[in-house]
């Protein structure tokens, strides 16, 4: 009963609702539309701002103890792509190569899932970890990385390329434009402590749900335009992308609490096994594994994966962790 | 005025591809190179351009007829099968031909 009820908070936090206004403005077809640079614009704010804030808690917390949860966050993101890859293969009966593709985003991380998680548990009065943001800056890449290889040794047709793609994939993985801001920011934010945290605080936190609730309101509309690709994309990945993050989010809350993290922290590392990427993974898949068909990891991870996280996703994996702490 | 026959490459791919075809257009020989982005729709559906994942960029190089056959070439053997894309040429000309 407490979970339909934390559902139905949720439900009506700003972002989700804008997020609804989005996918209805897509769906009546409105001409509204938010200009790409915009869009990358307001990325970029979010990024910066949650790394931030996430490295003067570092700062504070200590880098002791951050580091074991730090490695269970990229331990799970490397496992995650391991178990998905042959459930879509065998039983989606997919290609090896858009099994890789897809298993990469599942493994990957979304950063407005996990701050809409955020702001979920701080609406429900539910204390956690500030530092976790470390754990989703790193677990952005491990995932992707094994991906690649998965779809380069499945599909050796070329096998001379796997050295020379892997290469690329790396620099894309590791220093690709969303882990670049997001570390980035988590050194500066680290660096400079509370103090750096004064300065900037006008700028990166007061306006901060502002600029949430508009982009959410963009990713409602990316999200919405992509719904008539649902029939493209077969009842299989319908029900994987919202199994996946069921699945991903009960052992992302179970290494969280191996890890010694709060009940609020073992929930953000739930959130962020559960998210799927859909900016850092779709550009490093895209060059590295580009003969995968964009149209089934995109729709999977922006039209099913993402609105079921950021409505049902993020109180069930609370719930999840309330059980597994209770 | 001296004009001087030259070809013209025009390449509207999605923006993914902008990479592998400027590594391409360095590789043929090309001297330099004009990009902008575009939207439009094609055999691989609506391209909202609103975010990365699908917009498009339009890609002109002005080079010489050796050069844009063996461009072509590359394009269709190494790039067409993998990503959004079409390109074609046309015959243009040019104020100093050293530039290209």
């Amino acid at each position: 009963m407490e979970l339909f009820e934390t559902i139905q908070a949720n439900l009506l936090s700003p972002a989700v609702l804008f997020f609804a206004l989005g996918v209805f403005a897509a769906l009546v077809k409105s001409d509204l539309k938010f200009p790409e640079p915009l869009y990358t614009g307001l990325t970029i704010y979010l990024l910066v701002a949650i790394g931030f804030k996430g490295g003067v808690a570092i700062s504070a917390a200590g880098f002791e103890k951050v580091w074991l949860p730090g490695l269970a966050a990229i331990v799970l993101g490397a496992l995650i792509p391991l178990w998905t890859y042959p459930v879509l293969r065998f039983a989606g009966r997919m290609t090896s190569v858009n099994a890789a593709a897809i298993a990469a985003h599942y493994g990957s991380v979304s950063a407005v899932t996990f701050i809409a998680a955020t702001n979920y548990l701080d609406a429900v009065n539910q204390p956690f970890e500030n530092y976790a943001t470390a754990f989703l800056a790193i677990m952005e890449s491990p995932a992707i990385l094994v991906g690649i290889v998965l779809g380069k040794l499945a599909s050796r047709s070329k096998g001379d390329s796997l050295m020379k793609s892997m290469k690329s994939a790396t620099h894309e993985a590791l220093l690709g434009r969303s882990v670049v801001l997001l570390m980035g920011a988590l050194i500066v934010g680290s660096a400079c402590g509370e103090a750096g945290m004064e300065k900037v605080a006008p700028f990166f936190v007061s306006p901060f749900q502002g600029v949430l609730a508009l982009f959410l309101l963009e990713m409602g509309i990316v999200a919405g335009r992509r719904f008539g690709d649902l029939k493209k994309v077969g009842g299989f990945l319908v029900a994987f992308g919202i199994l996946a993050p069921l699945v991903n989010g009960f052992v992302g809350v179970l290494f969280g609490q191996a890890a010694g993290l709060s009940m609020g922290g073992a929930t953000l590392m739930g959130i962020l096994a559960a998210s799927a990427s859909y900016i850092a993974a779709p550009a490093a898949i895209r060059l590295s594994l580009p003969e995968a068909n964009p149209t089934l990891y995109l729709t999977a991870s922006l039209a099913i994966t993402f609105p079921f996280n950021i409505t049902i996703g993020i109180p069930y994996c609370l719930a999840v962790a309330q059980y597994l702490y209770s | 005025m001296n004009l001087h026959a030259m070809k013209l490459v025009t390449i509207v791919c999605e923006a993914y591809a902008r990479k592998p075809v400027t590594e391409l257009l360095s590789k043929v020989g090309a001297h330099g190179w004009t990009l902008f982005s575009v939207e439009g729709e094609g055999s691989h559906g609506k391209r909202f351009a609103d975010i990365q994942e699908s917009a498009n960029i339009q890609i002109e190089v002005i080079v010489q007829s050796d050069v844009a056959e063996q461009l072509m070439e590359k394009l269709s053997r190494d790039l067409f099968a993998s990503y959004a894309m079409i390109a074609f040429e046309s015959d243009v000309r040019v104020l100093r031909p050293g530039k290209f």
